[in-house]
């Protein structure tokens, strides 16, 4: 698993590479936590790149979004999410939690 | 292999690709396993076992089968061997023509999967319930799982129609 971060004027993009599981998922999911504090709680996860997430990463992304969304100081959204992962995201009644945009300009420019 | 090349036939056209995929499943072993320390670093190492005997099944099947592993492996490492000297898993995979059989072997405390309560669509980030996705995942994955603890270990059963 491999993670970018990148700045915006309104938010950050965060884009997460390869396989994220029960070993990797506490990486990821500190990578989140170092934007939230930061100040920044407007985060576009950009899953390009995302070849696997087992219920580990789908946890992360369920902590971040409750502390984003706290105050409505912002949210978590979800950018370019590969078929596989936009099933399971279904499946977990995830997509009811987190915005989904088919590309990174228009996920960046929702904020 | 040329000489079909040359058909146009349709129903000769099929059997080729019968011969292909008997082929397949007579060069690809139809029974593996592996051993590993029941610590998380393993769950690639499982995952990567998966993916080389699986390399002719589709993809769909081949995400669901690592999925479905990767949960069970991961409650075994944080629970299953909690408070006690992890030990190690032992992952086998079985070829059927029509399915895959998996087991996986721990020695920790005994733990039945079950099927988690259907998830709540409307609860909203700060409502839903954090634990019992993994299971979720396990039983959305595979077609059947059964259970079984002996006196020399748990086995979990689980069965992907392919």
């Amino acid at each position: 698993m491999e993670i970018s971060n990148q700045d915006f004027k309104h938010c950050t993009l965060l884009a997460v590479k390869g396989r994220v599981d029960s070993s990797t998922a506490p990486q990821f999911s500190q990578a989140l936590a170092d934007v939230a504090e930061k100040g920044m709680y407007k985060i576009v996860v950009d899953m390009t790149e995302l070849e696997y997430m087992s219920s580990a990463g789908f946890r992360a992304l369920l902590a971040t979004q409750r502390d984003c969304k706290k105050y409505n100081r912002g949210e978590l959204i979800l950018s370019v999410v590969p078929e596989r992962i936009r099933e399971a995201l279904e499946l977990a009644g995830f997509t009811e939690l987190f915005k989904l945009f088919d590309d990174n300009t228009a996920a960046v420019g929702h904020f | 292999m040329s000489d079909y090349v040359l058909l146009t036939d349709a129903t000769q056209f099929i059997s080729t690709n019968s011969a292909t995929l008997l082929y397949n499943q007579l060069t690809v072993p139809s029974l593996q396993q592996i051993t590993h320390p029941a610590k998380l670093e393993s769950l690639a190492l499982f995952r990567e076992l998966i993916q080389d005997f699986c390399q002719d099944i589709n993809v769909e099947v081949l995400y669901d089968i690592q999925l479905a592993v990767d949960e069970i492996c991961t409650n075994i490492i944080l629970h299953g061997y909690k408070d006690m000297e992890p030990a190690s898993i032992t992952l086998k995979l079985e070829f059927d023509p029509a399915e895959i059989k998996i087991s996986i072997t721990d020695t920790g405390h005994p733990f039945q999967p079950k099927q988690p309560p259907d998830i709540n669509l409307h609860a909203t980030a700060e409502e839903r319930e954090i634990g019992g996705l993994g299971l979720s995942f396990v039983f959305m994955s595979v077609d059947d799982l059964q259970y079984e603890s002996t006196a020399s270990g748990n086995i979990t059963r689980l069965l992907k129609k392919i």
